[in-house]
């Protein structure tokens, strides 16, 4: 038989998942944030298979969001109580960053810049400066609700309700740090409106800074540049993925939302991940499906691919769909770390 | 070929031996473009771009070379993604599979035929009948798209308002010009084709003057109620689309292989005394208290709700039909007005001729028909719209008809100009792509609120901060609250 590329792992989170995130430094080392109101640190390759749990850290509400720190013992969570916190892997110490006023959609660190930015459905962003813990993070209001956030070495990209995307360059706030305490005048340096028709899932930036795809509830994904040049801006694109013919009637597509993007740290390739349980990889410069695996039991939550792009964690758990009125991930919620072939996220090259 | 005019359609001999593909059921002009689509499309290798010959060769492929095991067969119809049948070309389909195309074909053939021969207007070869009526103009998709849009927000705004009220008959009649040819349906080119239906509807209808006096409910409905118990209706409709009630008898029955689908029409004329002994019941509760239970006569209804014609076939407007006034009946050709004054006071459904209340019901069916051909799946939706709307409207007057409510206020629905919000969302949507997409269903459609808020409105993830919570009241109570408001 074939050697396993895929398992899963043991212990996963006991309800939904809302983020998975592999260290920046080991590649086998992830972090899992779930509505079971806990972290979960995995070493996913460690003696036996299915991967180790490491620890579980108890949060006071589901959290919505996790992502590493400066190092691979450092993490940020998010979550329902309002709170961003920073939390020693090692020593399990948790600090509360700051909090919103209302609970934390999304966190991203930035390492360049030693800044933590937390997005919360209050409509504000938080940045927070790590080089100065004490100070009160930058408060900067959004015209809507953040769904997603991604972030590059010099760019935010924000998405919000209403297909609104701001994009913001991230030396300001270091530049005039002090100008302003609290409330902050921080621009975005583009607003955009997505090229999507319809809510916007997530969102994620190329590695090599150029740019950005998003995506939506209406099975779609666009890929757009940064550079506002026309040139760059003819060049975005957008298509459908994530349908199935509805075996019911014929002629129509059941169409899911595509809940995950993530993009190949070296080949600059993406995956998504949709209601549909797909996860499927993509070229977004040849506009070519790369390849597509073989549908998860489950809609697809979070996507990541390791540090040094050999793996893809796969958050798979119950999606919440129209009509539902009770949703529980619990016992049907999963995660599977995918070992990728040399080659096999590299794009084919444009034909 | 020597001398003869190549037609721009092919025989039927020529469809049937076209090869085509099993996985996906496209048909191909000869077997080696066959051969390279499926090697391209359902026998290639994603990893590696290798083109096998057979699924099995694929899947030994991606085994030995790539370690992996192939459960499906790319790009195929999700009835047909099976390793298991070994196909190469057209060798190795089954039998059963093989027929259903043939099938499907000949039907498609025959369906065409028909549809050529009502736009030419030309009889079909061998066959009697003269005046045929010329086919209607289609709508075009988008168009059918749109409405149905209108149509379904106009149901959802009736639902939630509760009656089929609040639309004046009118606007049901100054709709009835938008549509296609409303003429068509229920004048004169109709009533001929009555006699074509010879046997099927009169043997329905046989027992119905017979026995007028004494019983007129029961006997009455017994003949069709059987027939209509919910599936003949709609499964008609998909496969035979774009027959309408004249075209059919152009077919010989032997060209019709699914036998029930050549029985649909004789259920579809069914329908006639349905919409038309109904609104007779609503004049005579009492006498027709049975009625109500006949099964969801969808088809005729939908017809109504989207084909004006209905307007002119039927004019009387919804209320007028509950509030007996039976003056409005006059107006179609087909229905006596004296035969409804006698019913009014005697209950008798005796003193309609069937075929006059048939001519008119006619209409309803062929439009339903022509409908449903561009846009089956609407028509479910619409029968479903219906089967809600039924419920409602129901209720409140247990012992009427179930069909004329529905009907009507379908009709009217559609009519109201001032879309709901919900069906504006719709038709942008449906008219933006009608071009190039298909129609949707989407898993998750709130376009305002992400699942995770969802999510976090419920107790199970609820979170109740405490400290900071008590600065505001609104706060201490329940986050999720906070959590709606800040959407300011």
């Amino acid at each position: 038989m074939a050697p396993a590329i895929q398992f899963e792992l043991s212990n996963p989170p006991n309800d939904a998942v809302s983020s998975v995130q592999f260290a920046p430094n080991s590649p086998t080392r992830l972090l899992v944030s779930s509505w079971d109101k806990h972290v979960y640190l995995y070493e996913t390759h460690g003696e036996e298979a299915g991967g180790k749990l490491i620890e579980k850290y108890e949060h006071r509400a589901p959290v919505l969001d996790v992502c590493f720190g400066v190092d691979d013992n450092e993490a940020f969570s998010a979550g329902m109580d309002w709170q961003v916190k920073r939390i020693n892997l090692e020593t399990r110490e948790q600090i509360v960053l700051g909090a919103h006023g209302a609970p934390v959609k999304s966190v991203v660190y930035s390492k360049e810049h030693s800044l933590l930015i937390s997005a919360s459905w209050d409509c504000t962003l938080h940045f927070h400066d790590l080089r100065n813990p004490d100070k009160e993070p930058i408060k900067i209001a959004l015209p809507q609700k953040p769904h997603s956030l991604s972030i590059t070495p010099t760019k935010l990209v924000v998405a919000m309700s209403a297909r609104l995307l701001y994009i913001y360059e991230l030396q300001n706030p270091l530049l005039a740090p002090d100008a302003t305490n609290g409330s902050s005048g921080l621009k975005p340096w583009q607003q955009r409106e997505s090229s999507l028709k319809f809510m916007t899932r997530a969102v994620a930036c190329m590695p090599n800074d150029d740019g950005y795809a998003t995506s939506s509830i209406e099975g779609r994904v666009a890929v757009e540049w940064f550079d506002p040049s026309p040139d760059s801006q003819a060049r975005k694109y957008a298509f459908k993925c994530h349908r199935q013919p509805d075996p019911e009637n014929e002629g129509t597509d059941i169409v899911y939302p595509v809940n995950a993007l993530a993009f190949h740290p070296t080949f600059g390739t993406f995956a998504s991940g949709g209601g549909d349980g797909i996860v499927a990889l993509w070229d977004a410069v040849a506009k070519r499906r790369i390849r597509q695996y073989q549908k998860y039991p489950t809609s697809i939550a979070s996507l990541a691919f390791s540090s040094d792009g050999k793996y893809l964690a796969v958050g798979a758990c119950p999606g919440f769909e129209n009509g539902q009125e009770e949703y529980s991930g619990e016992g049907a919620t999963k995660v599977y770390i995918r070992e990728l072939s040399e080659t096999e996220a590299k794009g084919k090259g444009a034909k | 070929m020597v001398g003869k005019k190549k037609r721009n359609h092919p025989d039927i001999e020529e469809l049937l031996a076209r090869p085509w593909c099993y996985y996906c059921e496209r048909d191909f002009d000869d077997l080696k473009i066959l051969i390279s689509h499926q090697k391209a499309k359902h026998f290639k290798c994603e990893r590696c771009g290798r083109r096998l010959n057979t699924a099995g060769g694929l899947s030994v492929h991606m085994n030995q070379v790539h370690k992996e095991t192939l459960t499906s067969v790319d790009n195929s119809l999700p009835n047909r993604q099976g390793l298991e049948v070994e196909v190469f070309g057209t060798e190795g389909i089954p039998d059963d599979v093989r027929q259903a195309h043939d099938q499907r074909i000949i039907a498609a053939y025959y369906q065409a035929e028909a549809e050529r021969r009502a736009a030419t207007g030309n009889p079909a070869p061998g066959g009697s009948q003269g005046g045929q009526a010329k086919k209607p103009k289609f709508e075009s998709p988008a168009d059918l798209k749109k409405r149905l849009a209108e149509h379904k927000a106009k149901k959802a705004e009736q639902t939630t308002n509760g009656s089929s009220g609040g639309n004046t008959p009118m606007e049901g009649m100054v709709q009835s010009p938008m549509g296609q040819s409303p003429g068509a349906y229920n004048g004169s080119p109709y009533a001929p084709p009555q006699t074509t239906y010879g046997a099927p509807p009169a043997a329905g209808y046989g027992s119905f003057p017979q026995e007028h006096g004494s019983q007129p409910a029961a006997p009455y409905q017994q003949p069709y109620n059987p027939p209509y118990s919910g599936p003949p209706g709609p499964q008609y409709q998909t496969q035979y689309p774009p027959q309408q009630g004249p075209p059919q008898t152009a077919f010989p029955p032997g060209g019709y292989q699914p036998p029930q689908n050549f029985n649909a029409p004789p259920y579809a004329t069914g329908s006639a005394p349905g919409s038309f002994s109904s609104p007779a019941s609503s004049h005579t509760p009492p006498a027709y208290g049975g009625l109500p239970n006949r099964p969801p006569s969808l088809p005729p209804a939908p017809g109504l709700t989207q084909r004006p014609p209905f307007g002119a076939g039927l004019p009387a407007p919804p209320h007028q039909i509950h509030q007996n006034s039976p003056a409005t009946y006059n107006s179609p050709g087909g229905w006596g007005g004296n035969g409804w004054n006698a019913q009014n006071q005697n209950s008798a459904m005796s003193s309609v001729p069937p075929s006059q209340g048939y001519g008119g019901s006619y209409s309803t069916n062929a439009a339903v028909n022509e409908l449903v051909s561009g846009a089956a799946r609407e028509a479910d939706e619409i029968d479903e719209i219906i089967r809600r709307a039924e419920a409602g409207i129901i209720t409140p007057k247990k012992t009427e008809a179930v069909q004329p409510p529905p009907s009507t206020t379908a009709t009217t629905a559609e009519a109201t100009p001032t879309p709901a919000p919900e069906a504006t969302e719709v038709t942008e949507a449906t008219e933006k792509k009608s071009k190039k997409d298909k129609p949707m269903k989407m898993v998750y459609s709130d376009n305002d609120v992400s699942p995770e808020e969802k999510m976090a409105l419920m107790p199970r993830y609820a979170f109740v901060p405490e400290g900071k919570a008590e600065t505001t009241p609104a706060d201490a109570t329940v986050p999720p609250a906070a959590v709606g408001t800040v959407d300011a």
